[in-house]
């Protein structure tokens, strides 16, 4: 399980990577990735390709991330979801909530 | 027993050696970190000091007469349950591996070899100590969390699940996991008989689960029972969960009105695994996904949001299933998948016993592996829901001194008139409005459940056939149903002229009373006579799906005549006490 961090060379481009499972025992580290990005207008990418599992705590965890988000007129953009978290994705119906990238 | 405590609050130490000397060099080190001391010569009185001091940390030597060490070790751990570990240190002259590897076997959380320097010692002791401290610790915020899980699980099963409908009819399976998961199922009664349910899963787990059950169960209630469509409750549940739950707390649920009067069944999947609807020989005949973001998660319902309304034979079986059952795994780790659920339901909805069938067969597939999720399943058959009214005849046990007050319109304890026009006829409900005066003015009664079905059945052939302009033809068949409601939503949706105007009217007599009903719409009409004729001929015929609603009214109202080209009616109810 870990949670990887990047910066680009545009501080307001932070790539998030989640891998293996993703659920409540990532809560502090997804937490850290995110909440000392405060450059206004700052866009999200949670790289899920190598997450093989999501709980409804990591949905809370996206939910919150998208808060921080909106409170920097920023957005959150989910890239490659792996079949099985889609799946989550898709019956939480969080697609019509941000852009999904399959 | 020597040494005698001298500071009430001090830690309790308990030196347990055979020789005299040792004892006193231990204690005196034990008393300068603060220690109250006890000692004991031999390992049996050693124990029983144990059990009568309940100390916080033993120092134990190994070689001793009647019992030795090792074996009061043994003794002393298999006691001490409950908060503390209470540490036991061996305290040995034994420099071998043989000696520590007993130790620690023995139970012991160290081993300390002679000689040693008192600075050694209180190290030892102080790092052993934070050890303890720290287990206590944990022990103590365990048991809280344990006590809030037991609270969480008995707020749910006691307080809001004892409350629901219909038991008997309704299987429900709810079976929570070890650290209780937030799954929540709930169902009551529509005043016109109808059933409303939800199968409910909180994020999260523990207390924080269940902060959103009551205020849920309230609001599922309360609208209900007071005649709220389900669109309107499931909007209403959504605000609410919103303004009171944080970011990432949600309800993923699943709503369900059955009506055997529409012979429909109106769903709802905000988030959890697909609806099902089984006929009776076990074939799926729906399966209704989820199409909305779960509760709480945005302010207000996304604006497309609509019901699903599936058309239901009185045999069929609506199942609603939480992620547990479909998530649990066996030790190979594999999940029981939807393949494995829906054969296990066929097979119960065949033999007559859904909730056992399928829960043995994910038992069965679990091996007894512990149950990570709170595993529910609500089974609900599709008939006997509809309201049973006798004819109501309680005009003829009016007292003929009455009579007159019957007739009398002009008398009335009070009036109460609502018109709404254009937009506001699709987004406001008026029966409920219309009740809640009654129930305030009144008083909460039995007869009110009648009336509630009238004013419904009046109001909604006003809007639907009055300003709608909606043909009932359409509901001839059960598939028309889904399409009539259809194209229903449509019309409300652009509905932007037109007026629908309740008056109500109380005539209280000394045994009795009288309401009067009129409503008047900006239709067309309709050819009265040729309604009549048709109402007249009806009467011999088998029962049809449309026009069951005013067949209804009319045997529950001692009057009921249309006037004005069929654009008014009034209806007169009845009741005596």
């Amino acid at each position: 399980m870990t949670v990887k961090k990047f910066v680009g060379e545009d501080p307001k481009s932070v790539s998030i990577a989640i891998e293996d499972r993703f659920d409540f025992s990532l809560h502090q580290q997804f937490r850290d990735a995110y909440s000392s990005s405060n450059n206004s207008g700052t866009r999200f990418v949670l790289e899920l390709a190598k997450a093989t599992y999501m709980d409804s705590s990591a949905l809370g965890m996206i939910l919150l991330l998208k808060d921080h988000a909106e409170k920097l007129s920023g957005e959150v953009v989910i890239n490659n979801p792996s079949e099985a978290v889609n799946k989550i994705l898709e019956i939480a119906q969080f697609h019509k909530l941000m852009t999904i990238n399959v | 027993m020597s040494d005698l405590p001298e500071k009430r609050n001090a830690k309790l130490a308990l030196v347990v050696d055979d020789s005299a000397m040792q004892c006193k060099v231990l204690s005196v080190l034990l008393k300068e970190e603060g220690y109250r001391v006890f000692s004991a010569n031999d390992g049996a009185r050693g124990v029983a000091m144990y059990i009568k001091y309940k100390p916080d940390l033993v120092l134990m030597d190994i070689n001793m007469p009647i019992m030795n060490g090792y074996e009061a070790a043994r003794k002393i751990k298999s006691l001490s349950t409950g908060n503390s570990l209470c540490p036991l240190i061996f305290i040995t002259s034994m420099d071998t591996d043989q000696a520590f590897i007993e130790s620690i076997d023995a139970g012991g959380d160290g081993i300390l070899v002679r000689p040693f320097s008192p600075a050694v010692f209180k190290a030892k002791i102080k790092s052993i100590q934070r050890i303890s401290d720290l287990y206590q610790q944990v022990k103590t915020l365990q048991q809280e969390q344990q006590k809030d899980a037991e609270l969480a699980e008995q707020l749910m099963s006691e307080v809001i699940e004892s409350r629901n409908y219909a038991l008997d009819k309704i299987g429900i399976v709810k079976k929570a996991a070890e650290l209780f998961s937030g799954d929540i199922q709930l169902t009551a009664l529509c005043p016109n008989g109808n059933v409303n349910i939800l199968l409910g899963d909180f994020t999260g787990h523990g207390l924080r689960s269940s902060i959103g059950a009551i205020p849920l169960a309230e609001t599922f209630r309360v609208m209900t029972k007071k005649g709220f469509s389900l669109f309107e409750i499931i909007s209403q549940v959504n605000q609410q969960l919103y303004d009171l739950l944080p970011a990432d707390l949600f309800l993923c649920a699943t709503f369900v009105t059955i009506s055997s009067h529409d012979e429909s069944a109106y769903i709802f999947n905000a988030g959890l695994p697909d609806v099902y609807v089984f006929s009776e020989q076990g074939e799926i005949k729906n399966q209704i996904a989820s199409c909305h973001p779960p509760m709480g998660v945005i302010p207000n319902l996304l604006p497309d949001t609509q019901l699903t309304v599936i058309p239901i034979n009185d045999k069929d079986r609506v199942i609603l299933i939480s992620d547990g059952i479909v998530e649990a795994r066996n030790e190979q780790g594999e999940m029981y998948e939807f393949a494995r659920f829906e054969q296990a339901a066929k097979h119960g909805v065949i033999n007559g016993s859904v909730s056992e069938t399928v829960l043995t067969s994910v038992n069965d597939f679990c091996q007894g592996m512990p149950q990570e999720d709170d595993i529910s399943l609500i089974d609900i058959p599709c008939d006997g829901w509809e309201q049973t009214f006798a004819v109501n005849n309680a005009a003829e046990n009016i007292a003929e001194v009455h009579l007159n007050d019957l007739y009398d319109d002009s008398n009335s304890a009070w009036r109460w008139r609502l018109a709404l026009t254009g937009a506001r006829l699709s987004s406001v409900n008026p029966i409920p409005m219309a009740m809640n005066q009654i129930n305030e003015i009144e008083g909460n009664a039995e007869h009110w459940q009648s009336l509630y079905t009238i004013l419904t059945e009046l109001f909604v052939n006003a809007l639907d056939h009055g300003v709608l302009a909606l043909n009932s033809e359409l509901k001839t068949c059960h598939e028309g149903f889904a399409e009539y409601f259809k194209e229903r939503e449509a019309r409300l949706k652009t509905l932007d002229t037109g007026f629908v105007e309740i008056q109500l009217s109380y005539h209280p007599f000394s045994n009795g009373g009288r309401v009067k009903i009129c409503i008047q719409d900006s239709g067309k009409g309709f050819d009265l006579k040729k309604h009549y004729k048709q109402r007249a001929n009806k009467i011999n015929d088998a029962p049809m799906l449309s026009g069951r609603g005013i067949e209804l009214v009319e045997q529950l109202c001692e009057s009921l005549e249309y006037k004005d080209n069929g654009t008014l009616v009034e209806a007169s109810y009845v009741w005596t006490t």
